[in-house]
């Protein structure tokens, strides 16, 4: 059987698994907060290739010994290995609006393992209870007053208590400090993450930890520099233009790996139905 | 299956509903004391793909094991943005703007021989008679507006000139020399997120406060009493709506391209479709 039949059907699927990748990028071109999915891919696992040979050992009656010469290392195949999301800063967006707050990045420590930078979140609480994070400041209040994200879960504050305001006139100074109509103050819970690519990914905006543990205030954090500002809203960090030539060029390969099947296609057509024709 | 397909549907139809906030914010620039809603997205539920069983083989990994892909956006929230529109002159006397954002007048209402009380920011109020020698305060569309007490505002006589004071009270001076004065009915609203657009460029709130878990008090009060020199009010102008338009159109053109990447990813999922079809 042909090796290469499989490698390029699984690179077929890679590439098809890019480009799904790549359209939800686009489709959250206008979230707020969003933090844009990039993909590895990584080889099937290295396998080395021998090729059974003989050596003649020149004798009266001609002896041989089988023999073994390794050819070189191939691959079978690629697959998706991951998809980290990428967290830079995204655009800052004016919408005047008071529960619009953007948490913008000043100067955040890179990590010496990964290279990258860490990068501070929203704490918010799930219907179960338990702590998540987000970048989307897109916030709204409740009916009973408590600061929520646009899908109705409480922003949490620094102790980790919802936060309940009087009025939507309120005011949030650069350093979390929200202070209600009425005098009511609380000071909006970030936390942050030194190594956020470790954070999985839930949707709605929600970022998890592995283990379920939580972030450490980022307030306390040494070195960590952010500001928050009201009336502003991050913008996704989507690159609709470097994504589409990415879908383009996943495209490209999906089809250049379908031409190669084809070929391994006609080869097997030859084999089946043209050797040994008379 | 390709899940681009349905990443970008899911998508396309969210970005419709968006598309449709905005032609309804167009269409609305030149009403008077129209409130715009603000649509923003957020991302749909990620599924997580387990397609690497084996974690020792996986080597210096940045994110946790498996892959995490999302099926794209949905609209979050169509927040009504209650901020102060422009104020036109007009020098008509019965033509009032609010000047403070959050107040609203009261108007009666009647929908199958009941009676409601809705809420607009319209001040283009007119008379219209309801006797011999009497006239009714009321809407551009005829619905009275209230007082302070809820009653509708009744004029007797003939009046040479109405005047009203920055803080809604409606002074008619009669041929006859003598005055009448009203309180115009207005409410400061805390929680703008319960109020509902009815059409008409009518407001309604909740009257099932308490099923809902809240206090009346807390979403909006009466600016009667001692409150009526918070209400700001300006005689002889109308508020414009708060609608920018190059904002809504630059928004517009976003939409729509949007929409447009989100058609090519089809039209690729299609192609790529083909391509399996292709093989043989």
């Amino acid at each position: 059987m042909f090796r290469g039949f499989y490698s390029v059907a699984s690179g077929m699927i890679a590439q098809q698994r890019r480009t799904e990748m790549l359209s939800n990028n686009m489709a959250n071109a206008n979230t707020p907060g969003f933090k844009a999915d990039q993909s590895t891919l990584r080889a099937f696992p290295e396998m080395l290739l021998q090729r059974m040979d003989k050596l003649d050992i020149p004798t009266e009656k001609g002896l041989n010994l089988p023999i073994t010469k390794t050819v070189g290392a191939i691959n079978t195949g690629v697959y998706m290995q991951e998809v980290i999301p990428k967290f830079i800063q995204g655009d800052i967006h004016e919408t005047n609006q008071k529960t619009d707050i953007a948490l913008i990045d000043i100067d955040i420590p890179v990590n010496q393992e990964t290279g990258l930078r860490g990068s501070v979140f929203y704490s918010v609480q799930n219907p179960d209870g338990q702590v998540r994070y987000t970048r989307n400041g897109d916030f709204t209040l409740d009916g009973s007053g408590f600061l929520t994200t646009a899908s109705g879960l409480y922003v949490l504050d620094e102790q980790g208590n919802p936060i309940q305001l009087s009025s939507d006139q309120f005011v949030v100074d650069e350093y979390g400090q929200i202070t209600g109509q009425n005098g009511e103050t609380a000071r909006i819970g970030i936390g942050y993450a030194d190594n956020p690519q470790r954070l999985i990914k839930e949707g709605d905006g929600l970022f998890r930890t592995e283990d379920g543990a939580e972030l450490e205030n980022a307030f306390n954090a040494q070195g960590v520099q952010f500001k928050l500002q009201q009336g502003f809203l991050e913008r996704s960090n989507v690159d609709v233009s470097r994504t589409m030539t990415d879908m383009l060029t996943a495209f490209r390969a999906f089809e250049a790996n379908q031409k190669i099947l084809q070929a391994y296609d006609k080869s097997m057509d030859k084999a089946a139905n043209e050797i040994g024709r008379l | 299956m390709n899940r681009m397909m349905i990443t970008s549907t899911n998508t396309l139809t969210q970005l419709q509903k968006q598309m449709d906030t905005i032609s309804n914010n167009m269409a609305n620039v030149g009403t008077t004391g129209y409130k715009r809603r603000e649509a923003t997205f957020t991302d749909l539920l990620y599924q997580q793909f387990n397609n690497q069983p084996n974690e020792n083989n996986e080597v210096n990994r940045l994110t946790p094991n498996g892959i995490r892909q999302g099926v794209g956006a949905k609209l979050g929230q169509a927040q009504l943005v209650m901020s102060q529109g422009a104020i036109k002159t007009t020098d008509r006397p019965l033509d009032v703007a609010f000047t403070k954002e959050n107040q609203l007048f009261k108007v009666l209402v009647q929908n199958d021989n009941e009676n409601n009380v809705y809420y607009t920011r319209d001040g283009a109020l007119y008379l219209s008679p309801v006797s011999e020698d009497e006239v009714m305060l009321v809407t551009g569309e005829g619905h009275p507006v209230l007082d302070e007490d809820n009653n509708p505002i009744t004029i007797t006589g003939d009046t040479k000139e109405y005047s009203i004071d920055a803080n809604g009270r409606l002074t008619a001076s009669k041929v006859d020399g003598s005055t009448e004065t009203f309180n115009l009915g207005v409410i400061q609203i805390n929680k703008p997120q319960f109020l509902e657009q009815k059409g008409g460029n009518l407001f309604e709130l909740p009257t099932n406060f308490a099923e809902l878990g809240v206090n009346e008090e807390v979403v909006f009060t009466e600016l009667n009493g001692g409150l009526r020199n918070q209400v700001g009010l300006q005689q002889g102008a109308l508020e414009q709506s708060n609608v920018d338009l190059s904002k809504e159109m630059t928004e517009l053109i976003n939409v729509q391209r949007s929409y447009q990447f989100q058609s090519r990813s089809v039209t690729l999922a299609d192609q790529m479709m083909g391509l399996v079809n292709g093989i043989r």
